[in-house]
C-alpha cells in the first residue's frame, strides 16, 4: 500500500506533523513565498497555543524578515480575532500558526489576505506558484525591516464583538456560562468577553499552554467535563471552543451537548428572526438549515467545504447573505467579520437565549432535528477520487447528485456526502437523516458500496 | 556571498544567506550539542532578527533548550555559556565585517570558539543533513532571561579579574565608540563596573553603523575628534560583538590596532607566566614584551578556531590577533573587547604613564596591511605560485606562506571570511615593509 502523506499543503494552507513533515526549513520557505507574493509590507504572526506554535512562527518571522516584511507578532491569538485584526490594521497579509482541531503533534500554516480573509483558490495558486518555483525576492541587508510586537492584538476583535453584542438585553439576564478553550487560543479571551456581557463564568481549561485537555474535536464525546460542570454549578449553557476558537459547540442547562450541527441552525434562525438574508452553508451541513430557510423565506446557498469557499459566496450573495458557516460549529457572523468565530457565535446564542426567555433545552427542541453520523476511512484524495467516479455511475439514477465537492447525493428523507479531506489523508463519509436508525442505515449502504467499488480500483 | 568552514557560515545576506541555510547550519549545531541548551545573542546589525529567529526554530526543532540573551556582546554570552553549563553558544555577528554581512560563530560549552575538530564536526553534520526533528514532545523551550542575569555576573567577574580600585582612583575620562553594536546598552554598566567617566559615541544599538565596524584607525576619525575635544586620557573603538577593540591615545593619535595586544600583555604576564598564542599575522610587538617576561610564545593560523585550540593545549595564559583581539583564560579563553580596555586602563592607572608613553615604550615596526580580490576556487592555487615569489628563503606556510628576514616579516593568506588574498609586512622601515607587499600584489594581479 502506498505511503499516507503526512504534509498537506492546499487551499487550507499547509499542515503536517511536526518531527516528520512540518519542519521550520518547510515554514520559513513558505512564508518567503506568502512575502514575496503579498510584496512586502506588515504581516501578522500569530498562533494557537499548541507546544510546537513558537517552533513554526519563529521560523514564520525569519521567512516573512528576509524578503523584506515586517513581521507584527501578535502571539496567541484566537483564528477570528487574527482574522479581524488583519483587515482592521490594513496588514498586507497575515500568517497564522495552527493546526485548527487536529490532535496535538499535527501544526499548520494557514494563509491570510489584506481583507482578512483566507486566499481564495486562484490566490493560493498564484502563490504556491511562487513557493514551487523558489522565486523569492529576497530583500537587500540595507532594507531590512525589525520584527514588531503586538500586545493588546486582542482587544481591537473584542470591542467590535462588545459593539454588537453588549445590548442590556443580555447583560440584563446575567447569564451563568461554563466555557471550555481546551487550553487553546480561545482563552483567556473568552472568559473575558462573556464577564463583559454580565454572564458568571465558570471557566475550564482556560490556560493558553496548548496542552489539550481532552480531544480538540469540540464533538459530544470530547467534552463531559463542561457538561458535568453546566450541572454542578447550574449554568444556563456550557460553550466549548476548538483549538483556535473558530467553532463553537454548545451543552444545553441540563448538561447535554446539543450536537455541534446545531450550533448555525440556532445562530441562524436568532438572526433570521431580526433581519431577513440568505443563509450561505457548505454541503455538508445539517438539513435543518434549509427548513430555517424555508420557514424564514430566505435563499440557503450552499458551497463546496472550506471555510473561504463558505465566506466567498456570502460576500457575493443575492439577497445578501446575514448568516452563514458550516456543520462543524462554525458560524460566519458578517457583521463582525467573514469568518468562522466562536465569540460571534456565542454573542448570537446568549441573544437568542435572552430574547426567548426559555432554556438552551427548549430552544433546542423547537429545532428542526436530524441525525448526521461521520465517519473516514484511510485513503489518499487521489484514490478517493477514483472511488468516486465508481460511485456516481451507482447514484446517478437513485438520487439527486451534486460532485460539486465529491459526491453527494440527496433522497427524500437523507442524503449522503463522500469526499477527500482537505488536511487529512483520509476520505470523509458522511450521512444524514431524520432518524438515527435512518442515518445508521444510509452509512451502512454507502459503506458497503465503498467496500464493493474499492475491490475495483 | 558565502563562506562556510569550520569557524562557521559567513556571508552578506541575501539570496544565499537565507533563512533556510541559518536553519541547516542552526540544525548542524543543535545535533553537535546534542539536545543540550543553548544561549543565543546577536548585535545590532538590521538582519539579526532573521538569523536569530531561524536560529531559535531551528534549535528548539533540534530538541534544545533555547537561552536568548537578545542584543549581548560576544565575550558576554561566551562567559554566561560557561556561568550555566550550557551546550553551547550561537553568536549571531559578522564581527568587524560591514553592515551587509551577518554570520553564525558556533561556541563550544568552554565558552571558547569551536576548535578546527569540533568545527569540522558540525560542517559534517549540516553536509549530512540528517538534522534531529523533535516531536511536538520532545520541542526545546525558549527563555529571554532578564539582563541583569547574565550582565551581572560578568561584570562583577570583570571587576575581580582586574584592579579596579586603581582604576576608580584614577578617575580617568575615556571615549569609547560602541558603532552602535552589541556593546551599545552595557558602556554605561561597564563604566559604572571600573569607576571611569565615560563618553560614549555612537552608543544607540540601532545597527546603523556610522563607520565600518573594524576597530583600526582608518575608522576612528570621530573617537580621536571627541578624545581631543574633552581632553580625554584613552578613546576606544570597538567591533560590532565587542570582540575587538582599537586605542586612541590621549594624544589623539590613532593607534594601530595592533597595539592593543601587546600593550596588555605585561598585564596578563605579570599576574602569571606562561605560554603566550598569536597568529602569524601578528606584529613583532609581541615577541619582545613575552621575551622580557620569559614567556615563550607560538603562532598559528588566523582566527579564534586556531588560537583557541593552541590555547587549550598549551595551557596559555595569553592570547591575541593583530586585530586587536586579545583573550585572558584565566578571565576567560575568549577575545574580550572590555576585558581589554579593562587592562589598558589597569595599566595606565598602576603605571602612572599616559596612554602615548606606554605605547612608547613598545617596540615600533611598521606593518602593511593589504587585500586583494581573488575567486574562492584559486585562492591556494595562486598562493602556490606565489612561493616563486619568496625564492630561497625559509619558508612557514602554516597559514598561507610567511617568511622573515632580521628587520621583519611577509606573509600572504587566504581571507578567513571573504575570497581575498591577505597580504601583510611588517618592517622597522616602513618603505622596506610597502616594497614587500608591493612585489607580492604585482606578482597577484599578473597571476589573476
Amino acid at each position: 500500500m502506498k505511503k499516507n502523506a503526512t504534509l498537506k499543503i492546499s487551499i487550507s494552507g499547509a499542515r503536517g506533523i511536526v518531527g516528520e513533515s512540518l519542519t521550520p526549513q518547510l515554514a520559513a520557505t513558505l512564508a518567503q513565498a506568502f512575502g514575496t507574493y503579498v510584496g512586502g509590507g506588515p504581516v501578522l504572526v500569530g498562533r494557537d497555543a499548541r507546544p510546537s506554535g513558537i517552533m513554526l512562527s519563529e521560523a514564520v518571522t525569519a521567512g516573512l524578515l528576509s524578503v523584506g516584511c515586517r513581521p507584527v507578532d501578535v502571539g496567541i491569538l484566537p483564528i477570528p480575532s487574527f482574522l479581524f485584526l488583519t483587515k482592521a490594521t490594513k496588514s498586507a497579509g497575515g500568517i497564522a500558526v495552527t493546526a485548527s482541531h487536529n490532535p496535538k503533534q499535527w501544526n499548520g500554516l494557514k494563509f491570510i489576505s489584506r481583507n482578512g480573509l483566507y486566499l481564495n483558490p486562484l490566490q493560493t495558486e498564484e502563490y504556491l506558484d511562487i513557493y514551487h518555483q523558489a522565486a523569492f525576492d529576497f530583500t537587500p541587508p540595507a532594507k531590512y525591516k525589525n520584527v514588531q510586537v503586538r500586545a493588546d492584538a486582542g482587544e481591537a476583535h473584542l470591542r467590535r464583538l462588545l459593539d454588537r453584542f453588549g445590548s442590556a438585553a443580555v447583560k440584563r439576564r446575567g447569564f451563568k456560562v461554563a466555557i471550555d478553550c481546551n487550553n487553546g487560543a480561545g482563552a483567556p479571551l473568552a472568559p473575558r468577553f462573556l464577564r463583559e456581557l454580565g454572564c458568571e463564568v465558570v471557566p475550564l481549561y482556560c490556560e493558553p499552554n496548548g496542552e489539550f485537555a481532552h480531544d480538540p474535536e469540540p464533538t459530544p464525546e470530547n467534552i463531559p467535563d463542561v457538561c458535568a460542570a453546566v450541572k454542578s454549578t447550574g449554568a444556563d449553557i456550557g460553550f466549548v471552543q476548538d483549538a483556535d476558537a473558530d467553532r463553537l459547540a454548545v451543552v444545553d442547562e441540563k448538561g447535554r451537548p446539543i450536537g455541534e450541527e446545531l450550533t448555525l441552525v440556532l445562530a441562524a434562525r436568532h438572526v433570521l428572526s431580526r433581519r431577513k438574508g440568505s443563509i450561505v452553508c457548505n454541503l455538508s451541513s445539517t438539513r435543518a438549515l434549509d427548513d430555517i430557510a424555508r420557514a424564514c423565506g430566505v435563499k440557503l446557498f450552499r458551497t463546496k467545504i472550506g471555510e473561504i469557499n463558505v465566506v466567498e459566496k456570502l460576500l457575493s450573495a443575492k439577497p445578501k447573505a446575514v448568516i452563514g458557516g458550516e456543520g462543524n460549529g462554525g458560524v460566519i457572523d458578517p457583521e463582525i467579520h467573514p469568518c468562522r468565530d466562536s465569540f460571534a457565535a456565542m454573542g448570537l446564542i446568549l441573544e437568542a437565549l435572552a430574547a426567548g426567555r426559555r432554556p438552551v433545552s427548549t430552544l433546542v427542541s423547537s429545532l428542526p432535528r436530524y441525525v448526521l453520523i461521520k465517519d473516514r476511512i484511510e485513503g489518499s484524495a487521489e484514490r478517493a477520487h477514483r472511488l468516486i467516479a465508481l460511485l456516481k455511475k451507482r447514484y446517478e439514477k437513485a438520487g439527486s447528485v451534486s460532485l460539486l465537492d465529491g459526491l453527494k447525493v440527496d433522497f427524500p428523507d437523507h442524503w449522503i456526502h463522500i469526499r477527500p479531506s482537505n488536511t487529512e489523508p483520509i476520505i470523509r463519509i458522511l450521512a444524514e437523516a431524520k432518524t438515527a436508525a435512518g442515518a445508521r442505515k444510509a452509512l451502512a449502504t454507502l459503506k458497503s458500496e465503498i467496500a464493493v467499488n474499492l475491490k475495483k480500483l | 556571498m558565502l563562506k562556510i568552514g569550520i569557524s562557521g557560515v559567513r556571508g552578506i545576506v541575501g539570496p544565499s544567506m537565507t533563512p533556510t541555510l541559518v536553519m541547516d547550519f542552526a540544525s548542524a549545531f543543535g545535533a553537535f550539542v546534542d539536545r543540550k541548551p543553548v544561549v543565543l545573542a546577536r548585535d545590532t546589525r538590521v538582519h539579526g532578527p532573521m538569523l536569530r529567529a531561524a536560529c531559535v526554530s531551528a534549535l528548539l526543532s533540534s530538541g534544545c533548550d533555547v537561552i536568548d540573551l537578545g542584543i549581548c556582546p560576544s565575550p558576554i554570552l561566551q562567559k554566561t555559556v560557561r556561568r550555566v553549563k550550557a551546550g553551547g553558544g550561537l553568536a549571531v555577528t559578522a564581527g568587524h565585517n560591514d553592515i551587509q554581512w551577518n554570520a553564525l560563530t558556533f561556541i563550544g560549552p568552554d565558552g571558547a570558539s569551536l576548535n578546527p575538530f569540533q568545527g569540522q564536526e558540525v560542517l559534517d553534520l549540516y553536509h549530512l543533513r540528517d538534522f534531529e526533528k523533535a516531536a511536538t514532545d520532545g520541542l526545546g523551550r525558549l527563555s529571554t532571561p532578564p539582563e541583569s542575569s547574565f550582565i551581572d555576573p560578568y561584570f562583577d567577574d570583570l571587576r575581580a579579574f582586574v584592579d579596579a580600585d586603581s582604576v576608580r582612583q584614577a578617575r580617568f575620562k575615556v571615549v569609547i565608540d560602541a558603532c552602535a553594536g552589541a556593546a551599545a546598552p552595557y558602556l554605561r554598566r561597564f563604566a559604572e563596573a571600573l569607576g571611569f567617566d565615560l563618553i560614549p559615541i555612537n552608543d544607540e544599538p540601532n545597527g546603523f553603523f556610522p563607520h565600518d565596524p573594524e576597530p583600526r584607525p582608518r575608522n576612528a576619525a570621530q573617537t580621536v575628534s571627541v578624545v581631543r575635544a574633552i581632553g580625554a586620557e584613552a578613546g576606544f573603538l570597538l567591533s560590532s560583538d565587542a570582540g575587538r577593540v582599537s586605542l586612541v591615545s590621549e594624544t589623539t593619535e590613532a593607534l594601530s590596532e595592533e597595539f592593543t595586544f601587546p600593550l596588555i600583555a605585561d598585564a596578563i604576564l605579570s599576574r602569571r607566566c606562561g605560554p603566550v598564542i598569536t597568529t602569524y599575522s601578528t606584529s613583532r610587538m609581541i615577541e619582545d614584551v613575552a621575551r622580557a617576561h620569559h614567556c615563550p610564545l607560538s603562532r598559528t593560523r588566523v582566527g579564534p578556531a586556531h588560537v583557541f585550540l593552541a590555547v587549550g593545549q598549551d595551557d596559555a595564559v595569553l592570547a591575541g590577533e593583530g586585530s586587536g583581539a586579545v583573550a585572558a583564560p584565566a578571565f576567560q579563553p575568549a577575545f574580550d573587547a572590555f576585558l581589554s580596555m579593562a587592562l589598558v586602563l589597569e595599566t595606565m592607572a598602576r603605571s602612572g604613564k599616559r596612554l602615548s608613553a606606554l605605547v612608547g615604550q613598545l617596540p615600533r615596526y611598521h606593518i602593511v596591511k593589504e587585500k586583494i580580490y581573488c575567486p574562492a576556487s584559486r585562492l591556494h592555487g595562486v598562493i602556490g605560485g606565489l612561493a616563486k615569489a619568496f625564492h630561497g628563503r625559509d619558508i612557514d606556510t602554516g597559514d598561507g606562506l610567511r617568511a622573515e628576514d632580521k628587520d621583519g616579516w611577509v606573509q600572504v593568506r587566504a581571507s578567513g571570511t571573504e575570497p581575498m588574498l591577505r597580504i601583510i609586512a611588517e618592517d622597522k622601515s616602513r618603505d622596506r615593509a610597502r616594497a614587500k607587499v608591493d612585489k607580492i600584489l604585482q606578482t597577484v594581479e599578473q597571476m589573476i
